[in-house]
């Protein structure tokens, strides 16, 4: 008896390994190279060693855990803001048609301006308003590609809410907007969660913003992964394990969230 | 209680007009029901007595009370949607205790009080659940139960028996009779269904394009349409309509149809209506219509005619099939006193005869 293989399912097979090592080897090389030595670094290839945690000591000692704890107070605060803002825009959008068919898509239009366009106007309002020392200028140049996305994600999930569910808690006695809160709101929390999430990570690689808008002292996380590449030349290893830091909890949000990131993504992109 | 009133109530969209101008009483207590087929602006009608869409023309007064600009919470009334609208994040219990979250009532005292409402309805046992947990009737009991913890000026409903299965369609119409009777809530209940509406009804408001056909008691309206719609609209099956003229207690139609019609005098133009009920039938071999086909129901049977060109239906006791079969040549004749006529211009009903 001899098995058919489908060509097409080896394939496919084939090419998710590629993607899926493209993706994980350079993580993995990373990884390797945070507890080498820098000797052992000019050799990439070299994968049995004894381990050593100097470039951990590095990084710890270097502040890397208050950049990151930094970093994620900006991206909360991002967040907070643009879920509060975003639920309630995006059920605007959803159920009363507010701007129109354009807003729908529209909202996402400000992503097509590169950052370099909007940096400096919002370096120069830091100043005016002394807001420079704060990270108040960060927060604000992150609203402004976290809130369209958050908006434009939750758009799909509020349209899976029957617009009936608003109207019976009006006519229970609800003003509009406690209906919103108290009955269509907690139909969406799984989307909200997903993304809050999507938002954080948003945030949280950003780096542009930060080199430019973050006081330089006490910087945020990408921007202090980056000052590792100094006169002196790159500190790959100690680089290695800040760039570990700051992906960790990336990839375990992502995973937390993969299904209802694929709703989201897809819900607001295929409605219309 | 409350009488609920509409006076020259209109809705339009752009340069869509909805509703029309609409006169309406609903009397305290009463149960009405606003019938008609889909378009003709009764569930645009409830919803601007609900307070969900705003009214373009006109004003609604509950309980003598203007209720044009208030917001739905405002106007004291409770809704039953087609769909029932069921929280979906809340148990059955926190559900039918919603409305009372809006007052000022307690919490203990509110849960106390739904429980009430849920063992009343039988629901007792399920207060536990979640919407998506209970079959469609439970869900539709939920749904009322909600509506009537408030006590409310007026009940709302808007199709609330369309998604369920025939025979607890039939079953939850009288609970749903009983109980408005008992709390003596004045209730507005839309439906396309004229079935529904004939039985349920104190009073009948049938619908068209907009505008209001008829209003009356449900057995006045069926006895005595006001116009071939609502001839054809009430009553099952629908009511035969043939043009034609009446000359010596006969009328013939220029289609074919033959029917006795011994009290009507000489027309040149009308519009006859029978209900399949008063249409006699004799068999005859000289007979001018023929039995096209039989649909039996139990104790009767409908039988289909070919008269001519016209088609019409008869309603007979099954025991008469007998001498009536498919090909059966029958003479026609209208019950007497059964006789609907109308102007074929207007095709509203001519004065009684």
């Amino acid at each position: 008896m001899t098995r058919t293989v489908n060509p097409w399912s080896v394939a496919r097979a084939l090419l998710l390994w590629v993607a899926a090592l493209t993706v994980t080897l350079p993580l993995l090389w990373v990884a390797l190279a945070s507890v080498k030595s820098p000797a052992q670094l000019n050799d990439p290839g070299l994968v049995l060693f004894v381990p050593n945690l100097d470039n951990w000591a590095r990084v710890f000692e270097a502040g890397i855990l208050e950049a990151a704890g930094r970093s994620a107070m900006v991206a909360a605060v991002t967040v907070a803001i643009s879920v509060v803002a975003g639920s309630m825009g995006a059920y605007a959008i959803s159920a009363y048609k507010a701007g129109g068919a354009a807003t729908r898509f529209g909202i996402l239009a400000a992503q097509v301006l590169p950052p370099a366009v909007l940096v400096f106007p919002f370096l120069t309002m830091a100043y005016a308003l002394r807001l420079d020392s704060t990270y108040i200028p960060v927060i604000f140049a992150h609203l402004s590609f976290v809130l369209p996305v958050i908006t434009w994600f939750l758009i799909g999930f509020f349209d899976a809410v029957p617009r009936s569910l608003e109207e019976q808690a009006r006519v229970d006695g609800f003003s509009r907007f406690a209906a919103f809160r108290l009955v269509v709101l907690p139909q969406v929390l799984p989307g909200i969660g997903a993304a809050a999430i999507f938002g954080f990570t948003l945030s949280w690689n950003d780096m542009f913003y930060g080199l430019i808008l973050a006081p330089t002292q006490e910087t945020i996380l990408p921007v202090a992964i980056a000052a590792f590449n100094t006169f002196r030349g790159v500190e790959l290893g100690a680089m290695s394990a800040a760039i570990i830091i700051a992906v960790v909890p990336v990839v375990i949000a992502s995973f937390f969230i993969q299904r209802r990131l694929v709703q989201g993504i897809s819900g607001g992109a295929v409605k219309f | 209680m409350a009488e609920v009133r509409f006076n020259k109530v209109r809705k339009e969209y752009g340069s869509t007009v909805i509703v029309d101008d609409v006169d309406i009483v609903f009397p305290d207590g009463s149960l009405t029901v606003l019938v008609g087929p889909s378009g003709c602006g009764k569930s645009t009608s409830l919803r601007m007595l609900a307070g969900l869409e705003e009214i373009s023309g006109g004003e609604i007064l509950i309980d003598g009370r203007v209720v044009n600009g208030l917001e739905p919470k405002d106007r004291d009334v409770a809704m039953v949607f087609q769909n029932y609208a069921l929280y979906p994040h809340l148990s059955v219990l926190e559900n039918i205790a919603f409305p009372l979250r809006a007052t000022k009532s307690r919490r203990a005292d509110a849960l106390r009080r739904a429980q009430e409402v849920a063992d009343s309805l039988g629901l007792g046992a399920l207060t536990s659940r979640k919407p998506k947990d209970l079959s469609g009737g439970q869900q539709q009991r939920v749904a009322i139960g909600r509506a009537i913890i408030r006590q409310p000026a007026v009940f709302l409903f808007d199709e609330p028996l369309s998604n369920l299965d025939a025979k607890l369609r039939v079953e939850t119409r009288f609970e749903l009779m009983q109980i408005q009777r008992r709390l003596g809530i004045t209730a507005v209940y839309v439906t396309h269904d004229q079935e529904e509406a004939m039985t349920m009804s104190d009073r009948m408001v049938v619908m068209r394009e907009g505008r209001v056909a008829q209003t009356g008691r449900p057995d006045e309206i069926y006895a005595r349409p006001n116009s071939v719609f609502v001839a054809t609209f009430v009553g099952s099956p629908k009511m035969n309509i043939v043009r034609g003229a009446i000359s010596d207690g006969a009328f013939i139609s220029p289609t074919g149809s033959r029917l006795a019609v011994a009290q009507a005098p000489a027309r040149d133009a009308v519009v006859l209506g029978v209900r399949p009920d008063d249409l006699l039938l004799t068999a005859n071999s000289g007979g001018t219509a023929r039995v096209a086909l039989i649909e039996l129901l139990g104790p009767r049977a409908i039988v289909h005619l070919d008269a001519g060109e016209d088609r019409l239906t008869s309603v007979v006791e099954a025991d008469r099939l007998s001498e009536l079969t498919v090909g059966t040549s029958v003479d026609l004749a209208v019950r007497p006193g059964a006789l609907h006529l109308f102007d074929p211009q207007t095709e509203h009903r001519l004065p009684e005869v």
